[in-house]
C-alpha cells in the first residue's frame, strides 16, 4: 500500500514538474549538431559559424540566390560595375546602421577586408583570395573601387564570402559581433545557447522571427526528438534514420560530393586503364537507398549540378566488372603492377555510414582483382593523406573524401583539387592547369564553357578520380514554420527566410 | 591528518608534473593544430601565420619553457579553437561535471547502501531481486542505449521530461538517472557482499540475541564494518565520473568536461587538453585524500 502511494506521488510530482516550453509564437529554437567555438564574422564561411551569423548578424556586399534563379544579388551593395583593369566599383546601400548604432559606409568595407587579410588574426575567408591582392579606393562614403591583381572576374561573387564589420572592430577575434544584419547577438552562454534577437532598426524588411535560440546536441536522434516534442523548431541536420515523418522532414541536396581521390604519382594509379577499372568496378547504384539516402545522385564532377559550367552531357561510369578485369589484364600485360597494395583511407564520421561505404568499395575493388584494404582514420590523420605534402614512401591510396561547394562557381574547388599546384590534387596535367587558369580568369558564357570543357576532360579523358555521389541532407522543421531547407542550409540559415504558417 | 595531506600533496605534485610533461610533448607529436583549425584548402602562408600567432613555430623545448613560465602564474594559455583562456574554458565545463558527479554519487551511495544492506539481510527477498535486476541492466546495457530509450519513453512518449539540455533542475533528471545505473549496479553488489559477511559476525548475533531490532542492527551496528570495501569501489566510480561522462554529455547536450576533452584532443587544442587533465587530476587527488580520511573515520585501527 505504502509502495503504491509512493509510486502515485512520484507520478503526480513528475507530471507537475513537466517542463513548460512556452515562448512567444514568433520565437524559434534551432538545434545544431555542434557548438560554435567562435561567433566571429570573419569566420562565417565556416559552416557551423555561418549557420548562426551569416546574413543574420553580419551581412555581405553580395549574396547568391539559392532559392530562385536570380543569381548574384546585392545585399549591402546595391550595384556593381566592372571598370576594367581588374577594378570593380561597388555602390553601397545608404541608410544602413550597424547594431551598435554607427552608420555603414565604404570605410567599413575597407576595414573588413583589411581585417580578413591581416596577419594578426586567422580569418577563414582569407583563403578565397589566396593569390589575389586587393586594393581599395574610397570614391565617396557609399562608393568603393576594389582593384584585384591579378584581375578577378568573379570579384562580385567573392564578395559573398566576406562579412562587413564596423571600422572600429579590432584585429582579434570578437565575442560580441556587431553587424548590419536583422539580428543582434543577445546572449551567448558557452556550452548552452546562443540567442539572437531581431533589431527593429534593420535597414531591410523586418523578418517574421523575433528571437532565435540556438542549442547544441551532438546526437541526431536527440535533435529530431527535440523538434518532435516541441523543444526546438528546426534541426537542420538529422540522419536518414530519423527522417521518417513526411510532414516535418525534408531531404535536400547538401552540396557535398563524395569521391575517391587518386594520386597518380604512385603505381599503379598512373595508368589510365587502372583508373578506368577503378571506376568500372564500383556499383554506384547499389549504395543508394541502402547505405546512402534515397535522393543521392551520381556525380560526374566534384561540384553539384547547380554550379556554373556543370556539364549535363557527362555520363557516370557504368558498373562493369568484366570490363574492369579486362582493363586490368591489359595493364598487367604491359607490366603495370596491378597487385600493388591499395589503401582506401576514409575518415570516421565523415558522412553517415562512411565505414560501411568504405568496406563495400574495398569489396567491389577486390572482386575485380585489386589488392585493396580499408583504413579508417580520424580527422587529423586523414588530413595528412589528403593534403600536400603527401607522406613519403606511401603505398597507392584512394582517399575517400567529401567536398562541399554551394558557392555557385567551380573556382572554389577546381584549383585545390586538380591543378598541379593544388593542395589536394593527385594529378599534374598541363591541359588541366591551363583550363583552370583560363576558366578562373574568364567571365560570362566563356567561363561556363571553359569549366564545362574542364569537367569533360577530367571525367572522360584524364579519369582523374572516382567521382561517386552528390549527397543529400535531412532536416526536421516544425509544422508551425514555413521553411524549406535548400542547398545552402549547410552553410547558412537565414532567419529572415523563415515564416510562420 | 595534516601530515597525510602534506605527504599526498607532495606525491601528487610530482605525479602532476610528470603527467604534464608527458602530455605536453606527446600531444605535440600527434599532429599540427594549424591544419585542423584552418580550412582544408588553406595556403601554406596561412598555416605559417597561424603557427606564428600561437607560438607553434618555435622549437618544442622553447614552447615548453614559455609554457612553464606562464604556468607559474596559473596561466594555461589560450584555447586555439575558442580564443579564450584555456583554464576558463575548462573550469566552465567542470562547473557542470562536478555537480553531476556529486549528485550521482550521492544518490548511488544512499541507494546502494540502503538496498544492498536490505538485500543482504534477506537474500532471495524482494530487495535482493530488485538489486540483481538493476545490477544486470547496469552491467549489460550500454549507456547510450539507455539514454536514448529513456528519451523515447519519458520525453517523446510520456512527455514528462525534456529530451536534453541543462536549463532547469528537471533537465538533470534523465542524465543523472542514466549515469546512476552503472555505478549503482556495481556498488550495490559490493555493499551486499560486504554486508553478508558482516552480518555473520558473532557480535551481530549477540546484538540480535539482546533484542536489537532489524533496522538498527543493519544500519547502526553492521554497516560501519561493511563500508570499507564500498568506499574503495565508490572512489573508483567517482573518479570515472570526474573525468566526465562523454556519452551522457553527448546525448543530453550536457556541457561537461568529457566531451570538451575529446573535442580538444581531436582538434589538437593542446592548452585545453593540458588544463583539463590538470584540473581533473587535481579533483581526483582531492577525492583520494577524502577517501583516506573516510577510512580513518570508519576504522579506528587506521591511523595516519
Amino acid at each position: 500500500m505504502q509502495f503504491k502511494a509512493i509510486l502515485l506521488g512520484a507520478l503526480l510530482a513528475s507530471t507537475f514538474s513537466a517542463p513548460v516550453y512556452a515562448q512567444a509564437n514568433t520565437d524559434i529554437t534551432v538545434v545544431l549538431s555542434e557548438e560554435l567555438d567562435l561567433v566571429e564574422p570573419c569566420m562565417a564561411t565556416r559552416s557551423n559559424i555561418g549557420r548562426v551569423i551569416m546574413q543574420n548578424i553580419s551581412e555581405t556586399l553580395t549574396e547568391l540566390d539559392v532559392r530562385g534563379d536570380k543569381g548574384l544579388m546585392g545585399r549591402l551593395a546595391e550595384s556593381w560595375e566592372d571598370l576594367g583593369d581588374g577594378t570593380w566599383q561597388f555602390k553601397l546601400r545608404q541608410n544602413v546602421k550597424f547594431s551598435d548604432g554607427t552608420d555603414f559606409d565604404a570605410n567599413d568595407v575597407k576595414h573588413s577586408f583589411e581585417r580578413v587579410f591581416s596577419d594578426q588574426i586567422t580569418c577563414e575567408s582569407k583563403r578565397y583570395f589566396a593569390d589575389t591582392e586587393l586594393s581599395f579606393d574610397i570614391v565617396d562614403p557609399h562608393t568603393i573601387n576594389i582593384k584585384a591583381e591579378p584581375a578577378q572576374p568573379i570579384l562580385p561573387l567573392l564578395m559573398t564570402l566576406v562579412t562587413i564589420v564596423p571600422e572600429e572592430t579590432p584585429f582579434e577575434f570578437v565575442r560580441n559581433p556587431v553587424g548590419t544584419g536583422p539580428y543582434v547577438l543577445a546572449d551567448w552562454t558557452a556550452g548552452q545557447q546562443i540567442v539572437l534577437e531581431r533589431r527593429d532598426d534593420y535597414w531591410g524588411e523586418l523578418p517574421a522571427v523575433t528571437k532565435a535560440t540556438y542549442v547544441f546536441r551532438s546526437d541526431p536522434a536527440v535533435r529530431a526528438a527535440m523538434v518532435e516534442t516541441g523543444e526546438a523548431d528546426i534541426a537542420p541536420q538529422i540522419t536518414e534514420v530519423e527522417a521518417t515523418n513526411p510532414a516535418t522532414d525534408f531531404t535536400y541536396p547538401n552540396a557535398e560530393t563524395v569521391y575517391l581521390r587518386i594520386d597518380q604519382s604512385i603505381e599503379p594509379m598512373g595508368d589510365i586503364r587502372v583508373r578506368k577499372a577503378l571506376n568500372a568496378a564500383i556499383d554506384r547504384e547499389a549504395f543508394i537507398g541502402t547505405l546512402l539516402s534515397e535522393g543521392t545522385q551520381f556525380a560526374t564532377a566534384i561540384v553539384p549540378p547547380t554550379t556554373l559550367g556543370w556539364n549535363p552531357d557527362l555520363v557516370p561510369p557504368a558498373y562493369d566488372p568484366e570490363q574492369a578485369k579486362a582493363w586490368l589484364a591489359e595493364a598487367e600485360a604491359d607490366g603495370v603492377n596491378i597487385k600493388a597494395p591499395i589503401e582506401v583511407i576514409a575518415r570516421t564520421e565523415n558522412f553517415p555510414h562512411v565505414a560501411e561505404v568504405g568496406e563495400a568499395i574495398v569489396q567491389m575493388l577486390s572482386e575485380v582483382g585489386f589488392n585493396a584494404s580499408l583504413r579508417m582514420v580520424e580527422v587529423a590523420e586523414h588530413e595528412q593523406y589528403y593534403s600536400k605534402p603527401y607522406p613519403e614512401g606511401r603505398p597507392a591510396q584512394l582517399i575517400v573524401a567529401q567536398h562541399d561547394n554551394a558557392r555557385g562557381d567551380p573556382v572554389f574547388s577546381m584549383y585545390f583539387k586538380y591543378h598541379s599546384q593544388g593542395t589536394q590534387s593527385g594529378l599534374s596535367d598541363p591541359k588541366v592547369d591551363d583550363l583552370i587558369e583560363r576558366a578562373s580568369a574568364a567571365t560570362g558564357e566563356e567561363r561556363a564553357a571553359l569549366w564545362s570543357e574542364l569537367f569533360a576532360y577530367l571525367h572522360d579523358e584524364v579519369v582523374a578520380d572516382v567521382l561517386l555521389f552528390h549527397m543529400v541532407g535531412h532536416s526536421r522543421v516544425s509544422e508551425r514554420l514555413d521553411f524549406t531547407p535548400t542547398i545552402a542550409t549547410n552553410q547558412e540559415l537565414q532567419l529572415s527566410q523563415i515564416g510562420f504558417k | 591528518m595534516i601530515k597525510l595531506i602534506g605527504q599526498r600533496a607532495i606525491a601528487s605534485i610530482f605525479s602532476l608534473l610528470v603527467l604534464m610533461v608527458l602530455v605536453f610533448f606527446l600531444s605535440r607529436l600527434t599532429g599540427d593544430p594549424a591544419v585542423l583549425f584552418l580550412p582544408i584548402d588553406a595556403t601554406e602562408q596561412m598555416k605559417e601565420e597561424f603557427r606564428r600567432l600561437h607560438g607553434l613555430d618555435r622549437p618544442v623545448l622553447e614552447q615548453f619553457w614559455f609554457y612553464l613560465q606562464d604556468l607559474a602564474y596559473l596561466d594555461f594559455g589560450e584555447s586555439l579553437r575558442k580564443a579564450r583562456p584555456a583554464l576558463e574554458v575548462v573550469l566552465e565545463a567542470y562547473a557542470w561535471t562536478l555537480p553531476l558527479a556529486l549528485i550521482t554519487m550521492a544518490l548511488v551511495m544512499v541507494a546502494a547502501i540502503v538496498l544492498g544492506s536490505l538485500a543482504a539481510f534477506k537474500t532471495g527477498g524482494f530487495f535482493d531481486r530488485l538489486v540483481s535486476i538493476i545490477s544486470l541492466i547496469g552491467a549489460s546495457a550500454p549507456d547510450f542505449w539507455i539514454a536514448i530509450v529513456a528519451i523515447v519513453i519519458f520525453s517523446i512518449g510520456l512527455g514528462w521530461l525534456p529530451t536534453s539540455g541543462v536549463g532547469t533542475p528537471v533537465h538533470w533528471i534523465l542524465p543523472v538517472a542514466v549515469l546512476f545505473i552503472r555505478p549503482f549496479g556495481l556498488v550495490v553488489q559490493v555493499v551486499r557482499g560486504s554486508m553478508l559477511a558482516a552480518l555473520q559476525a558473532p557480535y551481530v548475533k549477540t546484538a540480535r540475541a539482546k533484542g536489537v531490532k532489524n533496522l538498527p542492527l543493519i544500519f547502526v551496528h553492521t554497516l560501519r564494518n561493511g563500508m570499507l570495501p564500498v568506499i574503495t569501489v565508490m572512489g573508483d566510480q567517482a573518479a570515472a565520473l570526474l573525468n566526465g561522462a562523454v556519452i551522457v554529455e553527448t546525448i543530453f547536450g550536457f556541457p561537461g568536461i568529457g566531451k570538451l576533452m575529446i573535442d580538444s584532443i581531436l582538434q589538437r587544442d593542446f592548452n585545453v587538453v593540458l588544463a583539463a587533465i590538470m584540473v581533473t587530476a587535481l579533483a581526483i587527488f582531492i577525492m583520494n585524500v577524502l577517501i583516506d580520511i573516510a577510512y580513518g573515520l570508519l576504522d579506528p585501527r587506521i591511523r595516519y
